[in-house]
């Protein structure tokens, strides 16, 4: 299901260096001012927590979850 | 119990649905190859190797404490898929380490087919692990219409304007139908085959569609970071959520992707930090754990009936 307020999120902690420092420094307070539900809100912790805020070196993205090819 | 070696034994199950094609070496050989390529590591034993082929056996396990029922049936879906990768390869045209690529498309065609009917082989192998017919019919039955609605899901892709298919929604039903089905219907089988009631069966599948969800997503990210999508300029999630950030940004990524005609104004690898830079691949690593938690919940839900999950949440570490 499409989140408004997840993808306002993440377009503001990327164009915004003030609310990206912010995220880094207190996750949830920058949470707190989004309407996300309590999933989307514990999925952006647990990213955070294991990649980070992903930039272009980022390659460990490389090994992010289940990444086989097996389905595909 | 699952024994050690389960991967080899599904191996051996699958040589025998090959055997009306012993007298062939080449043929046989071919669809080896083939089934090499979808699944080189079936008996592979490494700790980051998640054995995917194995779900439909680690599920009936979790549910009864027996495999054995479902290993025809495993087979089967494991000829099944590899004649559907052989297919996406044909269409698509994208791979050119494909069946099809390297022999053409007549005998990639060939041999996908002989994969659909030696897995319906498999399935008929069924009532030999003592399983009644009415439940290899309603096996067969719900296998076909997974396999149906893939085939609907690429058509879609197949079929739609890219401009169709940049809303989140619709991209999310995609491959919810042409991607995710298969994770879903090897945990439908498993649970089917344990003998599990219908609302087990059903937090099985709901198991199996979000992790296949979470599956495609991170395939995704990883089309993005290597490049691959980039090169084949395919809209996946991460393009989605850039194509929705305005301004120039916008106009890049509108050219790269939607204007499939025109000369890339920017490189691959600038592509991919653009996407990067905009947050794109993060919205995405954040999708899939959303999908990995609901996931995550549902083996929360089952390990509270006294279902015991610990081979199943090796797919979500």
């Amino acid at each position: 299901m499409e989140s408004q307020a997840l993808q306002e999120l993440v377009g503001k902690i990327f164009s915004d260096e003030e609310t990206k420092s912010q995220f880094a420094a207190n996750p949830e307070g920058v949470l707190s001012k989004f309407a996300l539900t309590e999933c989307e809100r514990r999925a952006v912790l647990s990213a955070e927590t294991k990649f980070g805020l992903i930039n272009s070196d980022s390659l460990h993205l490389s090994v992010a979850g289940p990444l086989d090819d097996y389905w595909f | 119990m699952l024994p050690d070696g389960l991967g080899g034994i599904l191996q051996d199950e699958v040589e025998i649905l090959l055997a009306p094609l012993s007298d062939n070496t080449s043929f046989c050989d071919l669809v080896k190859e083939t089934l090499n390529k979808t699944n080189p590591t079936l008996i592979k034993d490494t700790a980051q190797y998640r054995p995917w082929p194995l779900l439909p056996l680690l599920v009936c396990d979790a549910i009864c404490g027996n495999w054995e029922q479902v290993l025809p049936a495993t087979a089967g879906l494991e000829l099944l898929k590899a004649a559907a990768n052989v297919f996406d390869d044909i269409e698509d045209a994208d791979n050119t380490d494909s069946v099809s690529a390297k022999y053409g498309i007549s005998l990639a065609t060939n041999t996908a087919s002989v994969l659909v009917v030696l897995a319906e082989k498999g399935f008929t192998r069924l009532k030999d692990s003592g399983v009644n017919s009415d439940t290899v019919v309603t096996l067969v039955d719900k296998v076909n219409s997974y396999y149906a609605k893939a085939c609907v899901g690429q058509h879609l892709d197949l079929s739609l304007v890219p401009e169709k298919i940049t809303q989140e929604d619709a991209y999310l039903k995609l491959i919810g139908m042409k991607s995710a089905f298969a994770a879903e219907c090897a945990c439908y089988a498993g649970a089917l085959l344990a003998g599990a009631h219908e609302d087990l069966i059903n937090l099985f599948t709901t198991f199996g569609y979000n992790l296949g969800m979470a599956a495609q997503i991170a395939n995704d990210i990883r089309g993005i970071t290597g490049l691959k999508d980039i090169n084949n300029r395919k809209i996946t999630l991460p393009v989605i959520f850039a194509l929705g950030q305005a301004g120039q940004v916008h106009e890049l990524l509108n050219s790269a992707f939607l204007k499939k005609d025109s000369k890339l104004v920017s490189s691959p690898g600038q592509i991919k930090d653009l996407l990067v830079n905009t947050g794109a691949i993060k919205y995405a690593t954040i999708k899939m754990e959303i999908y990995k938690q609901q996931a995550m919940g549902v083996l929360n839900e089952l390990e509270r009936t006294g279902i015991n999950i610990e081979q199943l949440r090796q797919f979500l570490d």
